[in-house]
C-alpha cells in the first residue's frame, strides 16, 4: 500500500511537470542514475496517431503473449520484467509464454482450430497461411505510422497482403542477417577485407578450404538458414521467386547462373556436412573454428564473445555479397509479427493487446539494447540510439572488439530484402519457404541428383502449382494497389 | 426392513429395496455389467482414434487452412492430386516404405536373437534386460542428442573411431575426408534413420517376441535337442515357426510405429539432403502446418491409410490362425 | 542297447538338494521303472541321464563311457515327455523324420524308418495329420515313433500314460510292454504310479528325497521292502507297519488271518482287532480296525488294514474284536531307529 500511494504520487507529480502535449507520459523504473549509453526508461503513452487508450484497464483485464524464446538470452529477461512493469503500469494482467520458435506455428493451428489460446502471437515469419484465423490490425499499423514515421521495408511487406489489402499482423521488428567472416583466414588467402563479390567467396573460400581444410559453410539442408542463403544468392544474382505483383518469375537465366554459381562453391570449398544441418550448425561450425564464411545473425557472435572470445575478434562481417550485377540483397533473418486471432473479441482484452504492441515499439530502444542489438526496430525513429553516427552500432556497449566491428549494420536497411521480395509476403511464397524448395533444388544440383536446368524447372513446376492453388484462394495478386 | 411396516413389503424379502440395492442387483445382470465396463473404452475409441480419423478423411477433401479451419468447401480428390506432383511428396512415399521395410527386417533379426538372449540364463541377466529396456524408457529429446552427437558431421565418435584405425582420413579406405558426413549423404542418412528406428523399436518388438518365445513349451525344446537337433535346426524349424504369429505382430506394431513417426525425421535431417530422406508424416507436417494447407497435409497423412488398413487386416488373420493352430 | 550306470550321481539347485548320491546300475534291455512320490527327484535323474541337466557331481555312464558334458543331441538317448513335446508346426511324418533329418540320414532309408515304425505303432495313415488333430493315445503312438525311429541306446520315458484317459491306459500299457520286448532297448520308464511300475516294469528302483531306497524286481519290492518307506509306499493298501518288542513288524493286509483259519506254521505275531469299517471289493473286502492287544502298548493304539477273502467275512461286523494272527514266514522285521530291515530275505534274489 506504501509503495502504491508513493508511487501514485510519483507518477502524477511527473504527470503534472510532463503534462502539456498529446502524450501523457509515464516512468515507471525508479529513477536510478542511467548510463549515458543505456536506453531511457520504459514510457506508456495513452495515445498513437488517431487510437487512444485508457491509462488503466477495467480490473480482470488480462492478455497472453505467445512468443519464441530468443536466441539472445537477456532479451527474454528484460522482456518479462517489462511485460510485468507494464502489466502494472495499465492494471492488466500479463502472461508471457516462451515456446521454442519451431513449435510457434502449430501452436498458432490449434489455438484456431480450438478458437481458444492467447491473445497474441508472436510468429518468426510471416504467418501468411493463418490470415483468415486472424484479426485485422490496419488501426495499429496505422497509428504506429503516424506516430512513429517510416517503417522499415522488411516488416511492412511482412505484415501486409495487397491482394486482400489486409494488415494481419504487426511487425515489431527484424534481424539483419550479414555475411560473417575469418579475419585472419581471408587476410591470408588476400581478402584483408574478407569477400565482397560472390566470386570472391568462390576464389577465396577455395583457396582457404585447400590451404587450411576449412569450407565454406552456407547450409543446403531443409533450414531456415539454408533457405536464406540460397535466396541471398539468388536476389543478389538477380533473380527472384515472385515479381512485385506475385507472378512467378523463378524460371530465369539469373537463378539459373545463382543456382550453377552454388554448384562450383560447392565444388571447391565445401563439404558434404552442409546437407545434414540444422538451424544451429553453421554457428556452430563457426565458432568451433572450422569454417571460413557463414550467413547468420549477430546472435551467433554474442554468444562466441563468451564461450569463443578468440574466434569472436576473428569474426569480421561483411554486408552481404554482390552479385555479378554488383547488387547486394541479403534477407531479414527473422521478423517479430505481432498476430491476435479471430477469436479475441474482448474489447478490454484487445485494446490492451494494442496498446502493448504499440508501447512496445515506442520503447524498441530498450528491446534491442537487450538483445544486444539482434532486433532492429520496425521504425528506425524508436531507436536512434542504434543507428546515430556514434550510436551503439558504431561503439558497441556489448564489449565487440574493435567497438565498430557492427557499424555495417548501421545501413542494413539498404540490403536487406524479405521473403516475398521483390513483392510482398503471401501464402505462396511461405509455402514455398516452408517446404524447403529452395535448399533442396541447390543441394539436389550440389549432390549432382540434377542439373542446374532440370532442377530449376522442376522447382518451378511446384513453385507454379503452389501458386496457382493460392491465387485460386484469392490471396495471391496486387490487390487493389 | 424395518422401516418398510407394510405386510406386502415382508411378504417379498428378495425384492431389493432402495436404489443402491437395485443398482447393485442391475450390475450383476452380466449385459449391463459389460456395457458399463466397456463403456470407457468405447467413448476412448470414439473420442480419440473415430473421431480424428473422420476428420481428417474430411479435411483432405477440403479446402481448409490453418488459417480457416472449418471443412466446408468439398474439393474431391483434389488434394491427393496435386500432392502426388510433388517431389518431395513422391520422395516421402518411397522413404516411408524404404525405412519401414528395412528397419523391420532388420529389427526382425535382432529381435529374434535378442529374445534367444533374454530366454537363457546367465549372469548378468537381469542387467542385460534393464540395458535393453533403456531406448524405449529413454525420453526423445535425450536420445536425439545421443543421435546427433554420435552422427554430427565433424564430431561423430564413428569418425572418430574410423580415423584412429585408418579407415578414414588421407590414404584411408573411405576417402580423403575425415568424416563420413552420415546425415549428409542420402544412403548414410537412411541408414542412420533406420539404425535410430531400430534401435528406438527394438525394446517393443522383443518385448513381444519374448512373450511368444517364453510360451513355447521347454519340453518341445528339450524333445528337439535330444532328437539331435543344433541350435540353428532348433531356432528356424521349432522356433521360429512357433513365433510366426507373435513375430507378426511384432512386424505390424513396428511397422505402424515406424511409419507413422517423424520425430526421427524432424530431429536428424527433417527430410534432407534435398528431399532424400523426406517421409510422409513430417511432409504432411510440413504442407499441413507449416506451410497451412491443412487439405493437403491431411490427403498426404491419409494416402498410405488403405495399404496400411489392407496389410494389417491380412496380418491380424494370419496371427488369429496360426495362434489358433 | 546298452547299459546305463551311475556313480554317487548328484544335484542341488541352489540350496535345494533334487538327486542325492544315486548309483545305480541297469541290465542291457531291461525295462526299468524308477518309482516315487512327486519330488523324489525321480524327473531330475532322468533329465540327468538326458543331459538336460549337467549333474553337481558324480558320473553316468553308458556302456562304461562316461556322458557326462556330451550335450543331449550327441548321446543317442531318446525320451518321451508327458505331454509328448510333438511338434505343432509340422506333420506327424515330418515329427517322425526331424531326429532323422537331425542327423542327416539318406532319404530313403529315412523312408524305410518311418514305414517301419509307422508300420509297428500302426499310425500310417495319420501321417499328413498335424499334432492338434490327434486325440491322446495317438499322440502317444506318434511320440513313440518318433523316439523309436532312430534305434536309441536308452529309452526315457517320463509319465508317459498320465495323460491318457484311465479307459486306455492298461491297453497303452500292455502295448508299451510288447514294444519294449520287440525292440529290447534298455528303457528308464519314471512314474509315480505303482500300478503302472509293478504291471511294466522288469525291475523297480524305489526313489524318495533324492535317494534310491531300493532297486529289485516286482515282486522283491512286495515282498521283500528294504525299509520301511519302500514297505509303506508299495502295495495298495500297502504294508502295515507295527511296534513290537522294540522292532518293527511289517504285515501286508492279506496276510491277516483269523485265527480259527490260522495255517500250522509259526506264527510271528498274534492280536487283537476291533473292526471299525468294511469295505466290499468284490472278491475280497478289507477290513479298517484298531489294534486292541498283541502289540506294544502305544499313547494310541495303531490302525491296521486287512483283506480278507471273501468267504471269511460273514463272520465280522464293526464293532467286534477279533483275534488274527500272522505267521512268520509271512512277517518282515524292521528296525525303528533307521528303517533298514532286519529279517532275512524272503524272494531269492532273481
Amino acid at each position: 500500500m506504501l509503495y502504491h500511494s508513493i508511487r501514485d504520487r510519483l507518477l502524477v507529480l511527473r504527470g503534472a511537470s510532463l503534462g502539456l502535449g498529446a502524450a501523457f507520459v509515464l516512468v515507471l523504473a525508479p529513477t536510478t542514475a542511467l548510463a549515458q549509453n543505456e536506453p531511457p526508461d520504459p514510457e506508456f503513452r495513452t495515445s498513437y496517431g488517431e487510437m487512444t487508450f485508457p491509462e488503466q484497464f477495467p480490473d480482470g483485464t488480462a492478455i497472453s503473449l505467445t512468443q519464441w524464446s530468443h536466441f539472445v538470452p537477456r532479451y527474454d529477461e528484460w522482456f518479462q520484467e517489462y511485460a510485468q512493469q507494464w502489466g502494472e503500469a495499465h492494471n492488466v494482467e500479463v502472461t508471457v509464454n516462451m515456446i521454442n520458435l519451431a513449435d510457434l506455428t502449430s501452436t498458432l493451428s490449434a489455438s484456431i482450430a480450438a478458437e481458444e489460446g492467447a491473445t497474441v502471437f508472436e510468429m518468426v515469419a510471416p504467418p501468411t497461411a493463418f490470415i483468415d484465423g486472424l484479426q485485422s490490425l490496419a488501426d495499429v499499423n496505422q497509428a504506429a505510422a503516424e506516430a512513429f514515421g517510416e517503417r522499415s521495408g522488411t516488416c511492412e511487406r511482412s505484415s501486409y497482403l495487397p491482394a486482400t489489402d489486409t494488415w494481419y499482423g504487426f511487425c515489431h521488428g527484424w534481424v539483419p542477417d550479414p555475411g560473417d567472416y575469418r579475419r585472419s583466414l581471408w587476410d591470408d588467402a588476400g581478402f584483408p577485407e574478407g569477400p565482397v563479390t560472390y566470386q570472391d567467396l568462390l576464389e577465396g573460400g577455395a583457396k582457404i578450404f585447400e590451404d587450411n581444410g576449412l569450407p565454406v559453410a552456407v547450409g543446403m539442408s531443409p533450414e531456415i538458414d539454408s533457405e536464406f542463403y540460397a535466396r541471398a544468392l539468388i536476389w543478389s544474382y538477380g533473380g527472384s521467386i515472385q515479381d512485385e505483383d506475385g507472378n512467378v518469375t523463378f524460371d530465369s537465366p539469373e537463378v539459373l547462373e545463382a543456382v550453377r554459381f552454388q554448384k562450383e562453391l560447392f565444388e571447391n570449398a565445401m563439404t558434404p556436412e552442409v546437407f545434414s544441418w540444422n538451424a544451429a550448425s553453421n554457428n556452430q561450425t563457426f565458432i568451433g573454428g572450422r569454417a571460413s564464411y557463414i550467413q547468420n545473425s549477430i546472435s551467433f557472435y554474442r554468444s562466441a564473445q563468451e564461450s569463443a572470445p578468440e574466434i569472436a575478434a576473428d569474426t569480421g562481417f561483411r554486408p552481404g555479397l554482390q552479385g555479378p550485377g554488383g547488387e547486394v540483397k541479403m534477407p531479414s533473418h527473422v521478423w517479430f509479427i505481432d498476430v491476435i486471432p479471430s477469436y479475441v473479441t474482448d474489447p478490454d482484452e484487445l485494446a490492451a493487446a494494442k496498446k502493448f504492441m504499440l508501447d512496445l515499439e515506442n520503447n524498441y530502444a530498450s528491446a534491442s539494447y537487450y538483445s544486444k542489438f539482434y532486433n532492429f526496430p520496425a521504425f528506425p525513429s524508436r531507436s536512434e540510439q542504434l543507428f546515430a553516427e556514434d550510436g551503439w552500432l558504431s561503439d558497441d556497449p556489448w564489449g565487440a572488439e574493435p567497438p565498430d566491428k557492427l557499424g555495417l549494420l548501421r545501413t542494413a536497411e539498404e540490403w536487406t530484402a524479405w521473403l516475398g521480395y521483390p513483392g510482398y509476403a503471401n501464402p505462396a511464397i511461405s509455402e514455398v519457404y516452408e517446404s524447403h524448395l529452395l535448399s533442396s533444388m541447390m543441394a539436389d544440383v550440389a549432390r549432382g541428383e540434377k542439373t542446374p536446368e532440370e532442377a530449376i524447372a522442376d522447382t518451378n513446376a511446384e513453385i507454379e502449382e503452389i501458386f496457382a492453388k493460392w491465387r485460386d484462394r484469392g490471396m495471391i495478386g496486387s490487390g487493389g494497389d | 426392513m424395518n422401516a418398510g411396516p407394510t405386510g406386502s413389503d415382508r411378504a417379498a424379502p428378495t425384492r431389493p429395496d432402495g436404489a443402491l440395492a437395485r443398482l447393485a442387483l442391475a450390475l450383476e445382470r452380466p449385459r449391463v455389467l459389460g456395457a458399463l465396463m466397456l463403456a470407457p473404452a468405447v467413448l476412448y475409441v470414439v473420442a480419440f482414434v473415430a473421431v480424428p480419423f473422420f476428420i481428417a478423411i474430411a479435411l483432405s477433401m477440403s479446402d481448409a487452412t490453418v488459417g480457416d479451419p472449418q471443412i466446408d468447401t468439398f474439393v474431391g480428390l483434389d488434394n491427393f492430386i496435386a500432392v502426388v506432383s510433388q517431389s518431395g511428396f513422391r520422395l516421402a512415399l518411397r522413404n516411408s516404405l524404404l525405412i519401414t521395410t528395412l528397419t523391420v527386417l532388420i529389427l526382425l533379426v535382432l529381435a529374434t536373437t535378442a529374445v534367444e538372449l533374454l530366454a537363457r540364463d546367465f549372469r548378468g541377466k537381469r542387467l542385460v534386460q534393464v540395458l535393453f529396456m533403456i531406448p524405449w524408457a529413454m525420453p526423445v529429446s535425450l536420445s536425439a542428442i545421443t543421435w546427433l552427437w554420435v552422427l554430427d558431421s565433424q564430431y561423430s565418435p564413428i569418425d572418430w573411431v574410423l580415423v584412429q584405425i585408418g579407415l578414414l582420413g588421407p590414404g584411408g579406405t573411405f576417402g580423403p575426408s575425415w568424416n563420413l558426413f552420415y546425415l549428409g549423404r542420402e544412403g548414410l542418412a537412411i541408414a542412420s534413420i533406420v539404425l535410430v528406428d531400430v534401435w528406438r523399436t527394438l525394446p517393443l518388438a522383443t518385448i513381444i517376441v519374448l512373450a511368444g518365445r517364453l510360451s513355447i513349451p521347454r519340453e518341445r525344446l528339450e524333445q528337439a535337442q535330444l532328437d539331435g537337433a543344433g541350435f540353428f535346426r532348433i531356432l528356424f524349424r521349432i522356433i521360429i515357426p512357433a513365433l510366426a504369429p507373435v513375430l507378426t505382430v511384432a512386424i505390424l506394431f513396428t511397422a505402424l510405429l515406424v511409419i507413422g513417426e517423424m520425430s526421427t525425421i524432424a530431429l536428424l535431417t527433417r527430410g534432407g539432403p534435398g528431399h532424400s530422406t523426406q517421409i510422409l508424416p513430417f511432409w504432411a507436417y510440413l504442407k499441413g502446418i507449416n506451410s497451412g494447407d491443412l487439405g493437403q497435409g491431411a490427403a498426404i497423412a491419409l494416402f498410405l491409410f488403405p495399404v496400411l488398413l489392407a496389410a494389417a487386416i491380412v496380418a491380424l488373420r494370419f496371427a488369429y490362425r496360426a495362434g489358433r493352430d | 542297447m546298452a547299459i546305463l550306470t551311475t556313480r554317487a550321481l548328484k544335484k542341488h539347485y541352489g540350496r535345494i538338494i533334487a538327486v542325492d548320491g544315486v548309483d545305480m546300475e541297469t541290465r542291457d534291455g531291461e525295462l526299468l521303472a524308477v518309482l516315487g512320490p512327486s519330488g523324489s527327484g525321480k524327473t531330475t535323474l532322468m533329465r540327468l541321464v538326458a543331459g538336460l541337466e549337467e549333474p553337481s557331481a558324480g558320473e553316468l555312464f553308458i556302456d562304461g563311457r562316461s556322458i557326462v558334458g556330451v550335450p543331449p543331441r550327441s548321446r543317442n538317448i531318446a525320451m518321451v515327455f508327458q505331454n509328448y513335446a510333438l511338434y505343432p508346426n509340422m506333420t506327424v511324418r515330418d515329427n517322425i523324420l526331424f531326429p532323422l533329418r537331425a542327423r542327416k540320414m539318406p532319404p530313403d532309408e529315412q523312408r524305410r524308418q518311418l514305414d517301419w515304425v509307422a508300420g509297428i505303432l500302426e499310425i500310417t495313415d495319420l501321417l499328413d495329420r498335424r499334432p492338434t488333430r490327434l486325440s491322446g493315445g495317438q499322440s502317444q503312438r506318434v511320440a513313440l515313433a518318433r523316439a523309436m525311429v532312430r534305434t536309441p541306446d536308452l529309452f526315457l520315458f517320463d509319465e508317459p500314460l498320465s495323460s491318457l484317459d484311465a479307459q486306455i491306459r492298461s491297453q497303452a500299457r500292455g502295448e508299451l510292454r510288447e514294444l519294449h520286448d520287440r525292440t529290447g532297448i534298455t528303457t528308464l520308464y519314471v512314474t509315480h504310479d505303482q500300478t503302472e511300475a509293478l504291471g511294466l516294469a522288469d525291475r523297480i528302483m524305489v526313489m524318495e528325497k533324492g535317494t534310491v531306497h531300493q532297486i529289485g524286481t516286482p515282486q522283491q519290492l512286495y515282498y521283500d521292502p528294504a525299509d520301511t518307506f519302500v514297505a509303506g509306499f508299495i502295495g495298495d493298501p500297502p504294508m502295515n507297519l507295527l511296534p513290537l518288542d522294540g522292532r518293527i513288524i511289517g504285515v501286508r493286509p492279506e496276510h491277516f488271518h483269523l485265527a480259527a483259519e490260522a495255517p500250522g506254521e509259526e506264527i510271528a505275531l498274534e492280536l487283537d482287532i476291533e473292526v471299525e469299517h468294511l469295505e466290499f471289493l468284490g472278491a475280497e473286502w478289507l477290513i479298517y480296525g484298531v489294534v486292541r492287544r498283541g502289540v506294544t502298548e502305544q499313547r494310541r493304539p495303531p490302525r491296521v488294514i486287512g483283506r480278507l477273502r471273501q468267504a471269511a467275512v460273514p463272520t465280522l461286523s464293526t464293532g467286534e474284536t477279533h483275534h488274527f494272527v500272522v505267521t512268520r514266514r509271512d512277517a518282515c522285521f524292521f528296525d525303528p531307529e533307521t528303517g533298514q530291515r532286519l529279517s532275512q530275505a524272503k524272494v531269492a534274489v532273481a
